[in-house]
């Protein structure tokens, strides 16, 4: 069946993928408002590090918050989802909790996983409020100790003994969940208006729906053969897909699986606001709009590091990362105080305008901006790696110069130029000091607000 | 207070260099006995009537302190002071070394530069990994000139071609000097064809690694003539200036990326000295840092030898040549020598020297009385700029 599926980049991995999508979020909103962050993946950057609170420091939310990872399951989403609601009912601190789920499943080359498997995230902010586009009604899990896929912590690959057997650990505990919320809530199948359930091939897809009853079109399909299996945010981009066109009044499910299976009832509160929160958004829409295809098999295979090739190792230090992490993580400037230039880094003492001696402000930079000069480095850092890569001086919306490496770009030689609008996207930049190093880059305008 | 400058009180009374080039059979010590070696035969001293010792050096490999000058010359604990200014090291260690004499701390002392690049197993400048904020890009040097070659393309409709005439003209030159690392002339169509290193930089846009020493001997001025090698054709220094600006230009809100604020300042500082009003037509040669070809037009501009944008169009018309009206890099520059970092100052201000002593065989540029060497280095963030002239 051929199709197309979201892979991540070099310089992508779930933490980045999970800045990404809570960007897209939380445009519009305060992120110091914002009381929680819980994070859920299967492919943690790190096991000993988390990556919640990582992600919230980025986004700028406040010290002041819960930050936990949901790891180890395909469902992880699912359930950060229902402890959110959990914590936000049982905390009266607690009034909106930022969800993100990302995964970067890495197949191996040659096995059937090459097909499905895929690199995605999403967000979703949980919140107590008396307007909202979507209410959660009620929830219902079920817990399963199965030998379905797995992945030791030394293995590099998702290992299974049997796709069958894989399969009906999948449906018991799938249709057992949705079933289960079902009844609890006294609900028939034709009740249902979508159901958003986690799926990792087309043909399970279709037999859940047979299972439960689910009158046609109700099963939300055709995700797959787009952007393939991305894991833990699979529910969730199949939840917002079912939400591209709402209708008032009507009851979702929103389901995900590993281990077990959450299902999670939802109804439309309010359609007008729902649509209006699609608009100001990128979304799965315009992600997929702007996907850029991948030149060849050589590429995949060096971006997901399946080849080992020699690569450019900095030196680092985490005393220098956590003294400047409002200029390297959470992109503030300086605004002098004397003549008003913005400037970045925020490290430096005098103004690079009127000279005048260390009379700053913090300000936050924009995330956009254009190309004011760019070289196309042949040699990057000796890596040798998908090169020329462009490395732009961007002049910000609203303020501040800055340079940044540009990634997404396709054909540099002929694209990147002079004056050209660009975003800032955050992104891996090297292993020096034996941890991951982060930092914005630039890309051409995908659209993100 | 009366600020007193520089001029017209320091000679150069002897001087020479190595040839250039991968010495693979020489290390920092050989390459650096040589040229001291040739700059005290040139002026006719013992080495222990040098007093005192300055020493660019820009790689920690090529050598810490100044212990690289003792283990050479065994100067029985006399002061050896190392320089590190970026490019300028070299040229640094020559201003500090005038700046001693003129105050009357020692009667002669020895400026000079070294580098050992080809000992390291590094297809660019290496040690890059190690520089700077360890979270924020570098680029790479041809990286950071490259920014202000797209960004003079844009400005003044400037092409490869204008770039790649740069490398003609200096390989042209080279191929008449001896002590070059490449002494082969070349072509517009080979420059333009060459392998890209930073877009829209190729590789022959661009110097390359080298090893190299270079060395002086200075006195004072009244004390000159006392050494019988020049003394009718000793140098005398007329300006010695230095500017430091950001290393991290692409911060700067302000920077156009088609001038070099350091070069700017320091020609300005170096003019005032020196008592230049019309460069363009004072300067009979001078030596001017082209790391890379669109360094070189875009210092002939800031060092005011043309109109800003029309360096191009003057290189092509001949300004330039060593037999124009400001010959620039008759030597054959960087772009000829390579850049063996801590060497390449003093190597411009022996060069100067010999044309302005009209011993600059099968170069020599005609009737030259004045000339300049100019360096600039790291972002752009450092430059050096000398004027030496004939003695009264």
């Amino acid at each position: 069946m051929p199709g197309t599926k979201a892979l991540a980049n070099s310089d992508e991995d779930s933490i980045t993928m999970g800045v990404e999508a809570g960007l897209d979020c939380i445009t519009g909103i305060d992120p110091k408002t914002i009381d929680g962050l819980f994070f859920a993946t299967t492919t943690q950057v790190y096991t000993e590090k988390n990556s919640a609170a990582f992600i919230a420091n980025i986004l700028d939310l406040r010290d002041e918050i819960i930050t936990a990872d949901f790891t180890d399951s395909l469902r992880a989403g699912t359930t950060a989802v229902c402890r959110a609601v959990e914590a936000i009912k049982a905390n009266k601190d607690i009034k909106s909790i930022l969800v993100i789920a990302a995964d970067t499943r890495e197949p191996e080359p040659g096995t059937f996983w090459e097909y499905g498997l895929s690199d995605g995230a999403a967000a979703l902010l949980i919140a107590e409020e008396d307007l909202l586009p979507l209410s959660i009604e009620d929830y219902y899990s079920v817990s399963a100790n199965v030998t379905g896929p797995w992945k030791k912590p030394t293995d590099k690959f998702i290992k299974t003994f049997q796709d069958k057997m894989d399969n009906k650990f999948y449906f018991e505990s799938l249709t057992k969940a949705m079933s289960g919320l079902l009844e609890k809530n006294n609900l028939k199948p034709e009740e249902i208006a979508s159901a958003a359930y986690h799926y990792h091939d087309p043909r399970v897809l279709g037999i859940v729906s047979k299972m439960m009853k689910f009158p046609q079109g109700v099963a939300q399909n055709g995700l797959f053969l787009q952007i393939g299996c991305v894991g833990t945010p699979m529910a969730f981009l199949l939840l917002m897909s079912a939400l591209r066109r709402p209708k008032p009044d009507t009851k979702i499910i929103f389901a995900g699986y590993g281990d077990g299976a959450d299902a999670i009832l939802l109804q439309v509160k309010d359609k007008d606001l729902l649509k209006a929160s699609n608009k100001g958004r990128m979304g799965l829409l315009k992600h997929q709009k702007s996907m850029a295809q991948l030149k060849n098999y050589n590429t995949l295979i060096e971006n997901k590091k399946l080849i080992d090739r020699h690569r450019y190792s900095r030196r680092s230090s985490a005393v220098t990362l956590w003294r400047d992490t409002k200029s390297l993580y959470q992109m503030y400037g300086i605004k002098c105080k004397n003549c008003g230039t913005i400037q970045y880094p925020a490290m430096f003492k005098g103004c690079y305008n009127c000279r005048t001696d260390d009379q700053f402000e913090f300000v936050k930079l924009s995330l956009k901006g254009t190309v004011f000069t760019y070289t196309l480095d042949h040699l990057y850092g000796g890596s040798y790696l998908n090169t020329p890569v462009p490395r732009c001086i961007i002049d910000l919306e609203g303020g501040g110069r800055i340079m940044l490496d540009m990634t997404e770009i396709e054909n540099p030689t002929e694209n990147v130029k002079i004056d050209m609008p660009v975003e800032l996207t955050f992104r891996l930049m090297h292993e020096g000091g034996e941890f991951r190093n982060y930092y914005w880059k630039c890309r051409p305008v995908r659209g993100r607000p | 207070m009366v600020r007193k400058g520089i001029a017209d009180k320091i000679a150069i009374i002897g001087c020479d260099a190595t040839k250039f080039g991968e010495r693979w059979d020489k290390n920092q010590y050989d390459l650096l006995y040589d040229a001291v070696k040739g700059a005290r035969d040139d002026a006719g001293i013992t080495k222990d009537e040098i007093d005192a010792v300055w020493v660019g050096i820009f790689y920690f490999f090529t050598g810490l302190s100044g212990a690289v000058v003792e283990d050479i010359l065994r100067l029985d604990g006399k002061p050896v002071t190392r320089t590190e200014n970026y490019c300028a090291s070299g040229m640094d260690a020559f201003r500090n070394a005038c700046f001693a004499l003129a105050g009357n701390a020692y009667d002669v002392v020895l400026a000079c530069g070294v580098e050992k690049l080809m000992d390291e197993a590094s297809s660019g400048l290496p040690g890059f990994e190690l520089f700077g904020h360890p979270t924020l890009p570098i680029p790479s040097a041809p990286a950071m000139f490259s920014l202000a070659a797209t960004r003079s393309f844009h400005t003044w409709g400037w092409t490869k071609e204008d770039l790649a005439r740069v490398a003609v003209k200096n390989h042209e030159n080279g191929s008449h000097h001896p002590k070059a690392h490449f002494r082969r002339p070349t072509t517009i169509e080979k420059v333009m064809r060459d392998v890209m290193i930073a877009d829209p930089l190729g590789r022959s846009d661009c110097c390359a690694m080298s090893d190299g020493a270079a060395a002086l001997i200075l006195t004072r001025i009244e004390d000159a003539p006392s050494y019988s090698s020049h003394k009718d054709d000793y140098i005398v220094v007329k300006a010695n200036a230095i500017s430091c600006q950001t290393n991290t230009p692409w911060y700067n809100p302000n920077h156009t990326f088609t001038s070099f604020p350091a070069t700017v300042k320091a020609a300005k500082m170096a003019y005032k000295e020196a008592g230049i009003t019309d460069p363009r037509k004072q300067i009979d040669c001078a030596e001017v840092h082209d790391c890379f070809t669109i360094t070189e037009l875009l210092n002939c501009q800031d060092l005011q030898f043309c109109e800003m944008g029309k360096a191009a169009e003057e290189l092509k018309n001949g300004t330039f040549n060593w037999d124009g009206e400001t010959a620039v890099n008759p030597s054959g520059g960087l772009k000829s020598f390579g850049h063996p970092i801590g060497a390449t100052g003093c190597r411009m201000l022996q060069e100067i020297t010999k044309q302005l002593q009209g011993r600059a065989e099968g170069r020599q540029v005609p009737d030259a009385k004045i000339g300049l060497a100019h360096n600039l280095g790291g972002a752009f963030c450092v430059c050096s700029t000398s004027i030496l002239g004939q003695a009264d």
